[in-house]
């Protein structure tokens, strides 16, 4: 069916949404090809992004724990992450498509800052949802989209994070259809938003891959962090067709009881939310679970369609870290490497460090997917 | 077709079945049972308040779902209203073979009506009640038109239950009279009627209506809720 991957994606909205996702998938197939669009994306990739960022060989932190590791700097882009890679795609096709207005959710922030960004760049009316309790841990955010212009929306239902973020998106969406796009920032939601942003996000995979070439020889592994999973799917993109080994991490939190982690593979099963058939925690009786994470861009019970479907055809290898290892590595990149990671990308970093036994001696690329800023104010 | 939305087994089992049995005695139609699930993203602040509250203080879907067949419901016909994760955990199979001699129909508002498909290849034989909304378009209507279920569920606002409605805007009865030309099936409103009024000018338009919002606020008072439902007919 369309839509779907294997047995995971759909479009499972609200019958009202369905001309605009109909709307949005037709623009998406016919611009993502058009001279001029890929004209317009690649003039701001490179000009207001900063694109291509590098990879950058980590060599006090190779040397220390014996494997070779290679960083994608998405943490250099403007705004400080991959987001702003997928916010500025969709903005100028909400320009294409002749919208005024953009709403988004924000779990971190990072989403919600690179979408406050683009509506201003192209003087989009703009309005960003946020739990309450990821807004209080997330403060620098708050106040960067606030300063950007952004009308920011504080939720207070539920669980007041990310998933509550997205319900009120939802809402407004389904208010607001007829002038509003809805930026998603990660690989989930209704067809076409998971095959979408990962298109977009493809350019850190096709750039990483472009980066190995020069130096002649491919990684062995790739590592990326993964709560939706837009900055996995956006590198593993450019390595499917090879022999690397692929994983994605993750949030582990602080143990695998309910409650405690972010573990929509490791310890989810299959559900429907938000647009899609995919992972989720949830109860026996299929009610979403409460999840938890450090890091609050991972901090969400579901995972992208794909990686589901990457998890079940065994191409990619799912894992998990968790908070306290995290942290350390946060820390440990900062001191070897002079680099405050997001804590978000320091569950990948972890991972391996962790298992540095297992990485010995091999060529290892971890995406790191963001700056820390955000997070370096925090107690961790 | 008359109909009253209820949340299942809120505030609590007792008092739901005191609510059910007034919306039977009282003499609507149909009945639609909300299943609770924790992220019902097409209901409106009341709705989904009363929904948090229930699983909050223990509902469980499964129980719900299980008290469909003790309900008395005389002539009435029973739907169930609930998101598509309640009934893929429950199994969708199983879940047909289990409440197909119940249930008239199952309105799954996150699950439009291209999805239904998914339902049925699946082996699901209970009618999924098909939508048509303001942003439907000519060639949706004429899907909708010939969909399995016994009524179109037409929704008369853009946006989420408990929403005000214009029953008297052109836009609505032009839409209706559009739907009309194509099919012979009833066409209940709903989302945004609240009182006798609001009902009245509905079933000028339509077939029948379903009232949400206004009685789930009463759901906690079982006389007030009774005596609710019986001023609007």
């Amino acid at each position: 069916m369309k839509g779907f991957f294997g047995d995971f994606g759909g479009m499972f909205v609200p019958e009202t949404l369905v001309p605009a996702l109909e709307q949005l998938e037709r623009e998406f197939n016919m611009l993502k090809d058009d001279p001029e669009f890929k004209k317009d994306l690649a003039r701001y990739s490179t000009t207001y992004i900063g694109r291509p960022s590098p990879v950058y060989y980590a060599s006090r932190m190779s040397e220390e724990y014996g494997v070779e590791i290679y960083l994608k700097r998405e943490d250099l882009n403007h705004t400080g992450s991959h987001k702003i890679n997928n916010t500025i795609a969709q903005a100028l096709l909400t320009r294409y498509m002749g919208k005024k207005r953009i709403i988004a959710e924000t779990g971190a922030g990072q989403h919600g800052v690179a979408t406050a960004t683009v509506a201003a760049l192209f003087g989009l009316d703009c309005t960003v949802y946020m739990g309450a309790v990821d807004a209080a841990r997330q403060k620098p955010n708050v106040d960067r989209m606030k300063l950007l212009g952004a009308k920011l929306e504080l939720v207070h239902d539920g669980s007041k994070t990310l998933k509550d973020a997205t319900n009120a998106a939802m809402r407004d969406w389904v208010k607001n259809v007829e002038d509003t796009h809805y930026i998603i920032g990660s690989v989930i939601g209704p067809h076409p938003f998971p095959e979408m942003v990962a298109h977009f996000q493809s350019v850190i995979g096709r750039e990483a891959r472009a980066s190995f070439k020069e130096m002649g020889f491919l990684p062995d592994a790739v590592v990326a962090c993964v709560g939706g999973g837009s900055n996995a799917i956006g590198i593993f993109k450019g390595f499917l067709d090879t022999s690397c080994e692929l994983y994605g991490i993750e949030a582990g939190g602080l143990s695998d009881n309910e409650g405690d982690h972010a573990m929509a593979i490791g310890k989810g099963r299959a559900g429907i939310l938000h647009g899609c058939v995919t992972y989720l925690v949830q109860t026996a009786d299929g009610q979403v679970a409460d999840v938890h994470s450090i890091a609050a861009g991972l901090d969400y019970p579901g995972i992208g369609p794909e990686h589901s479907y990457l998890h079940g055809t065994g191409r990619v290898t799912y894992d998990k870290v968790r908070d306290e290892d995290a942290v350390f590595a946060f820390r440990e990149l900062a001191r070897r490497e002079g680099i405050v990671p997001a804590v978000e990308s320091s569950h990948a970093i972890a991972y391996v460090l962790k298992n540095k036994d297992k990485f010995k001696g091999r060529k290892v690329l971890i995406n790191l997917s963001g700056r820390g800023d955000k997070d370096s104010e925090r107690d961790i | 077709m008359r109909g009253i939305y209820i949340v299942g087994n809120y505030p609590d089992r007792e008092s739901f079945v005191k609510c059910f049995d007034a919306v039977i005695s009282a003499g609507y139609e149909f009945v639609e049972i909300g299943v609770p699930f924790s992220e019902p993203v097409a209901d409106g602040p009341v709705i989904a308040s009363a929904v948090q509250e229930a699983l909050g203080s223990g509902v469980k879907a499964g129980d719900v779902l299980a008290g469909l067949k003790t309900l008395s419901k005389g002539k009435a016909k029973l739907y169930v209203m609930t998101y598509a994760n309640i009934i893929y955990n429950y199994g969708i199979k199983k879940f047909s073979d289990d409440f197909k001699d119940v249930l008239s129909g199952l309105i799954i508002p996150d699950v439009p009506n291209m999805l239904h498909s998914y339902f049925y290849d699946q082996g699901f034989e209970i009618p999924l009640i098909p939508f048509v909304t303001p942003e439907s378009r000519e060639e949706d209507i004429k899907k909708a038109a010939v969909m399995q279920g016994d009524f179109i569920y037409f929704i008369g606002i853009r946006g989420i239950t408990g929403g005000s409605v214009d029953l008297s805007s052109p836009e609505i009865s032009e839409r209706i009279q559009q739907i009309k030309a194509f099919t012979d099936k009833k066409i209940v409103m709903g989302f945004g009627i609240k009182d006798k009024t609001d009902a009245d000018k509905a079933l000028k338009v339509a077939d029948g209506f379903v009232v949400g919002t206004a009685a789930v606020k009463l759901q906690k008072n079982s006389a007030e809720y009774s005596e609710f439902v019986k001023s609007l007919l």
